[in-house]
């Protein structure tokens, strides 16, 4: 695939979803980032703010099957993956494996952090295999596969925060702002009319095809070893053990409890990659870096209860470490 | 598609990295040259110097002078290695210049056959478009650093110090001949009209200093002639500043004649094998020439040096009464002949401005009279004279009565064999008792009964 047709597509995409979702303009080319680098994305905002209707639109222009699941305390994992059910045919009776709705290219895990840690625990395989294993029988999950979740920072009360190690299956954690007032005017005028818009499938029958050549080129994206050595400069730099060299950055060590794993340089890479390619380059560059960093690391370093009570975020800490690593 | 020149395509962007990167460690390894170029000249400045000051030889200013380059240049190879730029900071910096995003950073870096063919390729024409953004002798000219300019002050400062120590230096550890400076005194009186008579004078004691041939005695009276000569003229001349060169030219020639003598009676000392101490008077006469040295006073420790080696032949003569009265002692010359050979000797009113003249011209010496700074300031002079058991005002206590013994010509010349001139002025009034600093023997005819402790402040005095 050529990188114009993988722009143009990507473009198309965008202004597809943009007839719908006004803002969070970020949030949508990370998320078609995160889709086309095979990653899946933790959305996290509070009500209201077009997480739900964002992925169903993008799942729409991309042309392929969308699931929602909406976790709550009593989910259980068979809601999730299937299960067995007797079935009868031709007069006998038979187990037959019933799917459930992560078997879908594009799964809404609405308030994952509602759900039992039992039931997020069954994402977790499905997230990372692409597949699920019922009564011992696995069943792979169809491709492309994406899991979106989606988390309120409010109402904690009677939530099961996400584990560390679930959370780092996440390639990107998005967060959803609340509109700026001409965003939010727009929104009244497109949803309070007598019409609304609806984002055309920008794929068609061969998008399959179309969206694995993408993710193919994407992964063939250039980048330099200077750039690579950034990476991992930065994601070293957010250990706040001394081993190793770690604990440069001040910050780092003052607030976090652990640093990224190098899942998280890889979607650092990645993530970078399909940056470049949505602005229309074949390598990589420093600044590209620099932008997705954010969302990639963001929900990887674990932060200790100083930071906590002194109200300090991730974010802030990411950009204490971009400010003191060095590029070169 | 753009079109782009002839020049263009033939250059790649790998090219244009590859010699921009050839360019800056060139300018890299000027720098460090550059940095190291000025001490290297002010060192070969200073090697120079040595060499024609006749420091060092041949050999060693070659050798030293390599050296200093070798040194030079490993100096600037271990500041030019770490200093070379690499590919990858160059394939930034024409990134920079050209707003490439780092496309010549990424083709530089990366290696061809572990990417994708297409993508390279496509890269490389995108860097392509922006190699007319850049023009390698236009953006990155060669230009001094702060580094060379500090070091070229350094070295200026370095130079100049060098210039200000090196004559204090030189005089010191290698001082210039008696005869240059009695020539340069020649040069400088001819340029004075009323003085230039002297000049042919001087030129031909000078010549006489430098003649192996000529023999110490010749010179000693060559240049107590001429000595003369300016101290008559001295006393004629009414101008402030001829009357100053002919001080200065005195000076000179009164330490020529001293050292001549103390060449001579160190000799004859050695000669002699004695230790015999003639007289604790000469020092008094030092002191005083010392006094009328004026603007020479500084070569004077030069002249001694010089003309102790070229004179050590010669007889004694220490103990005229010129050259340790000094001829600008107007007080004391006339009739301290007769004193300074015996200074025990009770001569009242002479003998005591004599030494009051000794010690207060020692003390304007501001110490270059050691053994006149050792004398207490409190008690009157003239009463360490007295003798043994006689008492001053206050009183001396503890005092020792100093003995000295004469060289056995002199005594022989104080009977009668006195010969003409200043060997005669020598042995004039010998004492009649034969004294010394050597252990007395145990029985010493007319030897004072009293025996007191030396004085400190005589010990300076006795040689």
């Amino acid at each position: 695939m050529e990188p114009e047709k993988f722009q143009e597509t990507f473009a198309r995409l965008e202004a597809e979803v943009r007839k719908v979702i006004v803002g969070h303009d970020d949030v949508l080319r990370k998320a078609l980032i995160a889709f086309f680098a095979g990653g899946h994305v933790l959305l996290e905002g509070v009500p209201g703010l077009g997480k739900t209707l964002l992925v169903k639109t993008l799942s729409h222009a991309l042309g392929i099957t969308f699931k929602r699941i909406q976790f709550t305390p009593d989910l259980m994992p068979s809601d999730i993956v299937g299960t067995q059910v007797l079935a009868e045919s031709n007069g006998r009776r038979d187990f037959q494996f019933k799917k459930g709705p992560i078997f879908a290219h594009v799964v809404l895990a609405d308030e994952i952090n509602r759900a039992t840690p039992k039931t997020q625990s069954a994402v977790l395989e499905a997230m990372e295999e692409k597949q699920v294993t019922v009564f011992g029988e696995s069943y792979t999950l169809e491709s492309p596969f994406m899991v979106l979740a989606t988390q309120n920072p409010i109402e904690l009360e009677g939530t099961y925060p996400l584990p560390e190690a679930q959370l780092d299956r996440f390639f990107f954690k998005l967060v959803v702002t609340p509109p700026s007032p001409a965003e939010l005017r727009e929104i009244l005028q497109r949803t309070t009319g007598a019409e609304t818009d609806d984002a055309a499938k920008v794929l068609g029958q061969d998008g399959g095809t179309l969206i694995n050549e993408m993710k193919q080129l994407l992964r063939q994206v250039l980048i330099a070893p200077p750039v690579e050595d950034y990476v991992v400069r930065l994601v070293h730099a957010t250990q706040p053990s001394s081993a190793n060299g770690g604990a440069s950055v001040a910050p780092v060590k003052q607030y976090l409890r652990f640093g990224s794993s190098p899942r998280g340089a890889q979607s650092v890479i990645l993530g970078a990659k399909g940056n470049a390619l949505a602005e229309g380059r074949v390598h990589v560059s420093y600044p590209d870096v620099e932008k997705v960093i954010y969302p990639a690391l963001r929900h990887r370093i674990i932060l200790n209860f100083q930071a906590e009570a002194e109200n300090v975020n991730a974010d802030q800490i990411l950009a204490e470490v971009i400010k003191q690593v060095p590029r070169n | 598609m753009q079109i782009v020149s002839d020049q263009r395509v033939f250059q790649a962007p790998e090219k244009l990295i590859s010699g921009l990167v050839v360019r800056l460690r060139n300018h890299v390894l000027w720098d460090s040259l550059l940095i190291f170029f000025p001490p290297l000249l002010v060192s070969i400045y200073f090697l120079t110097y040595l060499y024609n000051g006749a420091w060092i030889t041949q050999v060693t200013f070659l050798l030293l002078g390599l050296t200093a380059v070798g040194l030079l240049l490993i100096a600037a190879m271990m500041r030019y290695r770490p200093l070379i730029p690499s590919v990858r900071l160059v394939a930034g910096l024409v990134d920079q210049r050209t707003g490439a995003k780092d496309r010549f950073m990424t083709l530089a870096t990366l290696e061809p056959s572990s990417c994708s063919p297409p993508l390279f390729s496509r890269l490389r024409l995108e860097a392509s478009g922006f190699l007319d953004r850049i023009e390698i002798k236009r953006e990155f000219p060669y230009k001094f650093k702060r580094s060379f300019y500090r070091s070229a002050v350094g070295s200026a400062v370095a130079l100049v110090l060098l210039h200000g120590l090196l004559p204090v230096v030189q005089s010191r550890f290698h001082p210039v001949p008696a005869s240059e400076q009695v020539r340069e005194l020649a040069e400088k009186m001819t340029q004075r009209p009323r003085l230039a008579y002297l000049a042919p004078d001087l030129r031909a004691l000078a010549a006489k200093l430098e003649d192996p041939k000529v023999s110490p005695q010749e010179k000693q009276i060559r240049i107590e002639e001429t000595q003369k000569e300016v101290e008559e003229r001295q006393k004629k001349e009414q101008q402030k500043d001829d009357r100053d060169l002919l001080g200065q030219a005195s000076s000179m020639l009164k330490g020529l004649d001293q050292q001549s003598g103390s060449g001579q009676d160190h000799q004859k000392d050695q000669d002699q094998g004695s230790g015999g101490i003639q007289s604790n008077l000469p020092q008094e006469g030092q002191g005083e020439g010392k006094q009328s040295q004026g603007n020479g006073g500084d070569n004077q420790g030069e002249l001694n040096a010089q003309l102790s080696k070229e004179m050590k032949q010669g007889n004694s003569v220490q103990g005229d009464s010129k050259e340790q009265g000094g001829a600008m002692n107007q007080q004391s010359k006339g009739d301290g002949k007769s004193r300074e050979s015996n200074p025990s000797k009770s001569d009242g009113d002479k003998n005591r401005e004599t030494v009051g003249n000794t010690q207060g011209r020692s003390q304007e010496t501001g110490g270059k009279d050691k053994a006149s700074e050792e004398i207490p300031k409190g008690a009157p002079p003239t009463e360490r004279f007295y003798r043994p058991g006689e008492q001053g005002k206050e009183g001396i206590k503890d005092g020792r009565y100093v003995t000295v013994q004469l060289p056995e010509e002199i005594t022989a010349d104080s009977k009668g064999q006195m010969g003409s001139g200043k060997e005669s002025k020598l042995s004039r009034n010998p004492p009649k008792i034969p004294v010394s600093n050597v252990p007395l023997p145990d029985h010493v005819p007319d030897a004072p009964t009293e025996k007191q402790q030396m004085p400190l402040e005589y010990r300076g005095l006795i040689r």
